[in-house]
């Protein structure tokens, strides 16, 4: 079997180097790295061609080289909002695209990026993993025991980003904790309620925790109704306290009309305390849904079929977003 | 006014007989009250239940032979007879401790305050999640500066549905949110202060009926800044009491899950007994309604003030009455649009 040929494009999202770490593992792939912007960087952040031979991956000066290298398929790991451009970038070239999550900062680019691979022909998918971990495809076997689902409680908090400033800054971010959490429960439920969109969508936001730090929001809630009353509630805040063990978590309670289900995606952890740090001790065992993402991307491009979460599910879970940052400045469900 | 002479056993008049006098009555008679209750339902069984082979207390005919009778009232009807109750033990010179929440609305609410407080009576509203162990901890813990100003806030209720049919009557019980969620709404104002609007949602698979299940979920905005999400469920019968919190401030964070308390899992190899289980398990703890009627019972006899006053039940009351109105209107209420002049 010929090795697909996949670059990846920027190294500004730290995901990228599980994506490369994965995909290098793989005998049927073969990997190739651009990051030129990695000047623009803060002082300190890592990136570029140091970067690149530190993780083991040939590296190109510039995306047309990489381009021009001929990859089957490409995945985004840009800032937020410069993904439009190497979408449409990689889709000239013919390169099919999966894209960090966001897919965009605005809707409107959304749909570009959606037109662009449509035109050339080329697949868009958006890196949701959530929906490929074993504990979310674990609940979704049990959805039938729990009847229909009236309600969903779900949570994505984390830390306040580090590592990369940008996660921060409104302009290349396109937001806070709104932007960077709320799109893995949509898109869970995106998935759940195979594609219904929320009828209406009300968000409330606010800056207190690390607020000295950030310019953005670090705490939001959102209240949805989705079709057949089904009501949604999503805690979205970067409020996981500095120093915490892990970096955050996800979590999804299902309320049906037979039972209630709870799913944690990050929870499969081994805990104890180090006294050398005098801290606790977490050591995670989960595989994550990286590994099962990455494969249905190419084995898409293998088998010419369209990978999902394509990219018109990643636009229905970023208008979830828009709708939530309207609702925030008018007060009012958007 | 009467005085409660510590020395002398306190008499106290519970009226009504229901799921909460369950939990009351053993905690009066572990204080070494002297019990009479008066209920248009089920007082004889319930005394008797209590009684350890003699009876609990004494079952009386009349509210007003009640009245007569006692020194003080515990009010544990359905929430539509609150109002009614308080306002006679009021006239009747007698302190009240009346189950949440104190009336179906805050005007009726404030009633009931200005008759015990021309009275001269005291009232305390049995908000007695304020009393559970773990929420104390979480309210000491706060108190203290341990992680902050609270920014964030997560509250989660859930239990059998109540069987009760007056229950499924919003009329009558003021729906999910006013009788079981005003618990952690009370508790979200205690925690990050005053509310200033409400966004409220619900679901129920069976409307009009004891059947379904029902869920409410409700987004509260507080003045200083903080967030508060406060979910509760109506499950089906046999359903586990379940509660919890998560509270996220600006220094850390505190949660608790009810269903990972790690203190004692039992495993049987049995199904569920499918009861109703409309009251947690607090086998774990010194019970809540006791400690609750403990500090009622101090405050009555002369001692400091309970950690949950009548302004703070009324407070609830106008909370959990603005994110039903939220519902009716399909958006956030601002609950001052419901307040009245203080």
């Amino acid at each position: 079997m010929t090795p697909l040929r996949i670059g990846v494009m920027s190294l500004a999202h730290l995901h990228a180097m599980g994506y490369i770490a994965l995909l290098s593992a793989r005998p049927d792939v073969e990997v190739a790295v651009s990051d030129p912007d990695a000047g623009d960087r803060p002082a300190g952040e890592s990136g570029g061609r140091s970067l690149a031979d530190r993780l083991g991956v040939t590296y190109h000066d510039s995306y047309q080289q990489l381009l021009d290298w001929g990859p089957d398929g490409v995945v985004v790991c840009s800032e937020n909002s410069r993904h439009r451009a190497l979408t449409e970038l990689a889709a000239a070239a013919g390169a099919h695209v999966l894209c960090e999550k966001p897919m965009a900062t605005t809707v409107a680019d959304g749909e570009a990026m959606v037109a662009a691979c449509a035109s050339a022909d080329v697949h868009l998918m958006v890196a949701y993993p959530v929906r490929f971990s074993r504990p979310f495809r674990a609940l979704r076997a049990k959805l039938p025991a729990l009847g229909r689902v009236l309600a969903v409680a779900g949570t994505n908090n984390g830390q306040v980003p580090g590592g990369r400033a940008w996660f921060a800054d409104a302009g290349l971010a396109g937001g806070g904790a709104v932007m960077d959490h709320t799109v893995h429960l949509a898109d869970l439920l995106d998935h759940l309620f195979a594609g219904a969109e929320a009828e209406s969508v009300h968000a409330v936001t606010n800056r207190m925790i690390r607020g000295d730090d950030v310019q953005v929001e670090t705490g939001g809630l959102l209240s949805l109704r989705y079709p057949d009353g089904v009501i949604a509630t999503i805690d979205c805040s970067w409020s996981v306290p500095e120093h915490y063990p892990t970096w955050g978590g996800l979590t999804l309670r299902l309320t049906g009309e037979h039972g209630i289900a709870d799913m944690d995606a990050f929870g499969q952890a081994v805990h104890g305390f180090r006294a050398s740090t005098r801290g606790p001790l977490r050591v995670d065992f989960g595989e994550g849904g990286d590994g099962a993402m990455l494969e249905e991307f190419l084995s898409a491009i293998r088998d010419g079929r369209r990978p999902q979460p394509d990219g018109e599910s990643g636009l229905r879970s970023l208008r979830v977003v828009a709708r939530a940052y309207e609702s925030a400045r008018t007060g009012a469900p958007a | 006014m009467m005085t409660i002479n510590g020395t002398q056993r306190l008499r106290v008049g519970m009226v009504g007989a229901g799921g909460i006098a369950n939990a009351h009555l053993p905690a009066w008679l572990q204080l070494g009250a002297q019990v009479g209750v008066y209920s248009l339902h089920g007082a004889p069984d319930l005394v008797e239940r209590h009684g350890r082979g003699h009876v609990a207390g004494r079952v009386v005919d009349s509210l007003d032979e009640l009245l007569e009778a006692v020194d003080v009232v515990d009010v544990c009807t359905p929430t539509f007879a609150h109002p009614e109750i308080v306002l006679a033990a009021a006239a009747a010179g007698k302190h009240v401790l009346c189950e949440k929440p104190l009336a179906l609305d805050a005007d009726t609410a404030e009633a009931m305050v200005t008759a015990c407080s021309d009275a001269g009576v005291q009232l305390y509203p049995g908000h007695v999640v304020r009393y559970f162990a773990e929420y104390a901890a979480l309210q000491r813990a706060v108190a203290t500066g341990a992680i902050g100003t609270p920014a964030v806030l997560r509250f989660e209720r859930c239990g059998a549905r109540p069987r009760a049919a007056w229950f499924a009557d919003p009329e009558r019980s003021g729906g999910i949110i006013m009788d079981q969620m005003i618990h952690d709404l009370d508790f979200a104002r205690w925690l990050a202060g005053e509310v200033d609007s409400v966004h409220a949602q619900l679901t129920d698979s069976a409307p009009g009926t004891t059947a379904g299940v029902v869920s409410a979920h409700v987004v509260a905005r507080h003045r200083g800044g903080a967030l508060s999400s406060v979910t509760g469920t109506w499950a089906r019968p046999g359903t586990r009491f379940r509660y919890g919190f998560h509270v996220a401030g600006t220094d850390g964070m505190l949660s608790y899950d009810s269903a990972r308390d790690p203190s004692l899992h039992t495993d049987t190899g049995a199904a569920d007994d499918g009861g109703e289980r409309l009251l947690p398990d607090v086998s774990l703890v010194e019970s809540p309604f006791l400690t609750e009627i403990r500090e009622v019972a101090a405050a009555f006899a002369g001692g400091p003030a309970p950690r949950v006053s009548a302004a703070d039940g009324v407070a609830a009351v106008r909370l959990a009455a603005a994110a039903n109105a939220s519902l009716a209107a399909g958006r956030p209420v601002r609950v001052a649009e419901l307040e009245v002049a203080a």
